[in-house]
């Protein structure tokens, strides 16, 4: 059909999804790209042409115009740019398109007059003007009547798009034909989850066999692609979603612990809260639970689910797990979002009552302090602190005023109620 | 039928393992040994979704090669001779007199055949193709005829007709048919015997020979807003004469050349030509720097009596004489640039009245603003102002002008390979399909608004869209004074920088990239203001300006003082000091001084 020797070139991947990337670990993460256009397109040549003179200044006017959201001006312009096209210099035949793609979609996206239908007008011409982009438009086009609401259409576009074939070329984009199929099999998912929740009662009547068919197409898909490694949070949440209403526990749990222990994915604290939350939701014993935020620590200390962990360990009777309770608060309060958290300042306190109990604890707790004490009063008790909690909340202000003593025993800090009451009389 | 789609599929069958597709009524893919439907589907572009487009594009391939380009056969200069035509006939309609088409700009094209051995020649350009042989007898009697003086014929008519004859020999043969002798020659000597380019020189040169009131830097203005056919210009070529395949290296335009460039043409077309002298250009001439500065003073909004200092000085350097103004390849054998000279000539008039040092002129602007009845008298402040938001808004036009032209052609010339041109015409379909999407959403066609022709870029007056209130009849009084009974400007001082000529081989570039922040601003914005009104460089115009200083100061005596002076003076620049500027320039200036005195 097309002069395909002409669209064929040396194959280079138009951007790099560092959010979906399917293969992480080979790229390496070095090669952050930016869109691919050419620097040259925007400065004046020497030997420079009428007509790429038109297209340069013609491109200039377009991004002053977007830049300041003249979105008018940006469509006048963008009439005038087409011809672009039409440039007899073929090294940049490519760059162009993509070029005349974005740009026009990002107008058509702000334009206030732009509709739907020029919008799937743009992206169908754009989809069957070179093969490159082809699988990068579809899966764009799909995210725009996305956000319209058009699920079904959307799911078309992706399925269609999944069924195209272009030799040689489907093969060198196989990473994004890959996107394209866990983005259908998401859409299965939304469209399995509107059908369940509109008839709620009976999932499982012969009426229902649409939405098993849903979850036959999407599962099929995603147990696949969960196969290779990559970051696939919110794919892997709705795949477990359907596999918990189909009472498959096994198949969730293997892919749960896949995602979180295999090696060969890129680490991903995601994952560990996942699979600890669905163990949580399944009655999974404590000692599981507890392994799996064990590794979490590791990875993020500042988590919301230490405050999980940390009560977990204090049920348990074991005078360590209470020692490592300390460790587990102390490192969630190092972070500025926890400092005024009344939740962890409260556990801390438990914690403490409970080690209260324990021979020598001063001493434990003095050496987990060794190394804040210096910065720990700058962070948590000075005066300044001190008003700000009594103003906004002296519950917490209470809490810390007692701690302050336990955890820095030697120093004396500012951390009291006279100042300010001072200061207000003054 | 089929292979057309299953041809980029190589996979082999699964079952079979065969590399044998075809499709179904379905548009699946089929194994055509073992029949074996595979999932894969004829290309989803051909699929009704697409409303219209794709189905054009079939329609076409299937049609064309019954009817494949069948027109006459013709050669380049034949379509260049077309082109040239429109172009004579749009100048016509724009009110250049019809002399000059007939007995110009005909007679020239003529001895341009001839003097390129195009035609009329008994010795013609070897040619692989094509042999020119029952010409000879025609073209003898018009080469002998004297050209200049040939009596008025059809611009029509096709001198080197003899592609009739051959017709029925190249029945299928499309495009020109000696285009490939022109660009092998193009190879080896880079350079064509004809371009599009030339068709503009040969224009210029018939304007100046037919002492039209037309500039270069007008034709180019025309040219580029369209009036006169120069992009695309092969759209208007007859039916019969296809533009095919490397027709497109000769006569696909995709920039209109600059003034230089033509002027450098045209310069290279007189001496290859071999022209004679040209009609005088006398002072009664629009051409002559007495009536073309009139209109530039117009079109800048400068008062009307400055003209008259315009003519003293051209008097006082000597350069009102007609022989300095007309071509002659023996007393001036360089084309003159009219527009550009006139410009330099009032550039410098302005810098005898107004000093333009940064300094001078804002204090006479400031003792005409201090007088109580200044009301009708010239003030340079207020002119640089009004000036200065006019150009601004023209220079923006102008840049939305070139942002919104459109260059390709409704009709495209197309490759003979059929791969290529399918190519092409799926390319120019979907940018007709984007435009006209976006035409829609703003509702503004795409291109430039057409402007009817017009000699002046500004407008002044009371009318609705002016640019401003005109000051042409303002009065000078403020800076010349009566002395001695005479005229003089109260500015005594003149400033140059050197004026030594310098070898053009050895520092090809020029100097005014050098030059530019050493010069007082008000002088550069001066040239900056004529050389948009003339679509030409500002270091062209600068050039011109020193040649004008030249010939006003008399190089003669102050070559090697001025050289020493422009030391003296950069030097005294980078000290910033405006008074020590003036006093460098005091040879200058007294230069300057006796120049108003004496006339």
């Amino acid at each position: 059909m097309d002069d395909l020797d002409r669209e064929l070139g040396p194959y280079e991947p138009v951007e790099d999804f560092s959010d979906f990337s399917v293969d992480n670990s080979s790229k390496g993460g070095t090669n952050v790209k930016h869109p691919n256009v050419n620097p040259t397109m925007c400065l004046e040549t020497p030997r420079e042409t009428g007509f790429h003179r038109s297209t340069r200044i013609c491109l200039e006017q377009i991004r002053e115009a977007i830049l300041h959201h003249r979105w008018q001006e940006a469509a006048e312009y963008m009439a005038c740019y087409p011809q672009l096209l039409e440039d007899t210099c073929l090294p940049l035949a490519q760059q162009n398109k993509e070029l005349l793609w974005r740009i026009s979609i990002n107008i058509l996206h702000h334009h206030p007059n732009s509709t739907m239908e020029d919008y799937n007008n743009i992206c169908e011409r754009m989809k069957h003007s070179g093969i490159r982009h082809h699988l990068m438009i579809c899966l764009e086009h799909s995210f725009h009547l996305l956000l319209h609401g058009q699920a079904e259409d959307a799911k078309w576009q992706l399925s269609s798009a999944e069924s195209w074939r272009h030799g040689k070329e489907s093969a060198a984009q196989h990473q994004r034909a890959k996107l394209i199929q866990a983005y259908r099999s998401l859409l299965d998912y939304v469209i399995w989850c509107d059908k369940r929740f509109s008839n709620s009662n009976n999932y499982f009547d012969s009426d229902n066999q649409g939405m098993h068919n849903n979850f036959r197409q999407a599962s099929l898909n995603l147990k696949e692609i969960l196969k290779s490694p990559g970051v696939w949070d919110s794919f892997i949440l709705s795949y477990i979603d359907m596999l918990e209403l189909y009472d498959d526990h096994e198949e969730a749990l293997k892919i749960l612990n896949d995602y979180a222990y295999n090696n060969n994915f890129p680490p991903n604290p995601n994952a560990h809260a996942y699979l600890y939350r669905y163990l949580k939701r399944h009655d999974a014993s404590e000692k599981n639970l507890m392994r799996v935020l064990k590794v979490l620590h590791i990875l993020v200390p500042s988590h919301e689910l230490m405050l999980d962990y940390s009560t977990l360990l204090l049920n348990s009777e074991n005078e360590a797990d209470i020692q490592k309770a300390l460790g587990i608060i102390l490192d969630m309060l190092d972070f500025t979002c926890w400092r005024t958290n009344m939740d962890v300042w409260k556990c801390l306190k438990a914690v403490i009552q409970r080690l209260e109990i324990q021979e020598d604890w001063e001493n434990f707790v003095c050496e987990k302090m060794a190394l804040r004490k210096d910065w720990w009063p700058a962070l948590h008790f000075t005066s300044f602190h001190a008003s700000k909690d009594l103003e906004e909340n002296p519950e917490l202000w209470k809490v810390k005023a007692s701690l302050e003593k336990v955890l820095c025993p030697k120093q004396t800090l500012k951390y009291t109620a006279d100042c300010v009451t001072n200061g207000k009389r003054t | 039928m089929d292979d057309e789609y299953t041809a980029g599929y190589r996979e082999p069958c699964s079952q079979c393992s065969a590399v044998d597709w075809g499709i179904t009524d379905e548009c699946h893919f089929y194994c055509r040994s073992c029949h074996n439907v595979i999932e894969r589907t004829r290309d989803v572009e051909d699929t009704g979704f697409v409303q219209g487009g794709s189905n054009k594009i079939s329609s076409i391939r299937k049609g064309s090669k019954k009817k494949l380009e069948r027109g006459h056969i013709w050669m380049v200069c034949e379509g260049f001779q077309f082109i040239l035509r429109n172009q004579a006939n749009a100048l016509l309609r724009l009110g250049v007199s019809p002399q000059f088409k007939d007995d110009v700009l005909c007679p020239l094209w003529r001895l341009f055949l001839q003097r390129s051995r195009l035609a009329y020649t008994s010795n013609p350009v070897k040619s692989s193709k094509f042999r020119v042989q029952d010409v000879n007898s025609y073209s003898d009697s018009a080469a002998e005829s004297s050209i200049m003086s040939a009596s008025a014929t059809d611009g029509e008519s096709n001198p080197p007709s003899v592609a009739d004859s051959n017709a029925e020999n190249a029945s299928d043969y499309s495009g020109s048919m000696d285009v490939s002798s022109y660009l092998s020659a193009r190879l080896r000597r880079k350079r064509s015997p004809l371009s599009m380019m030339k068709t503009l020189a040969l224009i210029h040169l018939a304007l100046v020979w037919s002492r039209e009131a037309l500039t270069l830097s007008d034709l180019l203005r025309l040219v580029n807003e369209g009036h006169v056919p120069y992009v695309n210009a092969y759209e208007q070529l007859p039916e019969e004469m296809k533009v095919v395949g490397k027709d497109a290296l000769l006569f696909r335009v995709e920039s209109i050349p600059s003034h230089r460039v033509v002027h450098k043409e045209a310069q290279a077309l007189v001496l290859f030509l071999q022209l004679p002298a040209f009609p005088p250009v006398t002072c009664e001439t629009l051409l002559h720097p007495e009536l073309l500065s009139l209109r530039y003073l117009t079109d800048t909004n400068l008062p009307d009596e400055l003209h008259l200092w315009v003519c003293r000085l051209m008097e006082q350097a000597g350069m009102a004489d007609q022989t300095l103004h007309t071509f002659d390849p023996h007393s001036c054998p360089v084309l003159p640039r009219y527009d550009v000279q006139t410009a330099a000539l009032i550039i410098v008039t302005m810098k005898f009245l107004f000093g333009l040092d940064d300094q001078t002129e804002w204090n006479l602007s400031n003792e005409v603003g201090n007088q109580s009845d200044s009301g009708d008298m010239f003030n340079l402040r207020r002119w640089y102002r009004l000036m200065q938001t006019a150009l601004m808004r023209a220079q923006q036009r102008r840049r939305q002008d070139i942002a919104r032209k459109q260059w390709k052609a409704k009709k495209l010339i197309f490759p003979k390979n059929n791969g290529a041109k399918r190519t092409m015409m799926k390319k120019k379909r979907i940018a007709e399909q984007v435009q006209l999407c976006f035409e829609k959403l703003s509702s503004r066609p795409a291109g430039v608004q057409e402007v009817s022709p017009s000699s002046f870029r500004f407008c002044w007056g009371d009318e609705e869209g002016s640019d401003g209130p005109s000051l042409h009849h303002m009065k000078l009084d403020g800076v010349v004074s009566q002395k001695h009974n005479l005229l003089t400007p109260s500015n005594s001082t003149y400033w140059h920088p050197g004026l030594k000529k310098c070898d053009r081989r050895r520092c090809p570039s020029s100097h005014y990239s050098d030059m530019e922040p050493t010069l007082p601003r008000s002088f550069v914005w001066l040239l900056q203001l004529f050389s948009f009104l003339l679509d030409v460089k500002p270091s062209d115009l600068y050039e011109e300006v020193l040649k004008v200083e030249r010939q006003v100061i008399g190089t003669k005596t102050h070559c090697d003082v001025s050289s020493r002076k422009k030391k003296t003076r950069t030097s005294a620049r980078t000290k910033s000091s405006p008074r020590t500027l003036e006093r460098t320039c005091l040879t200058g200036g007294e230069s300057g001084k006796t120049v108003s005195d004496s006339s």
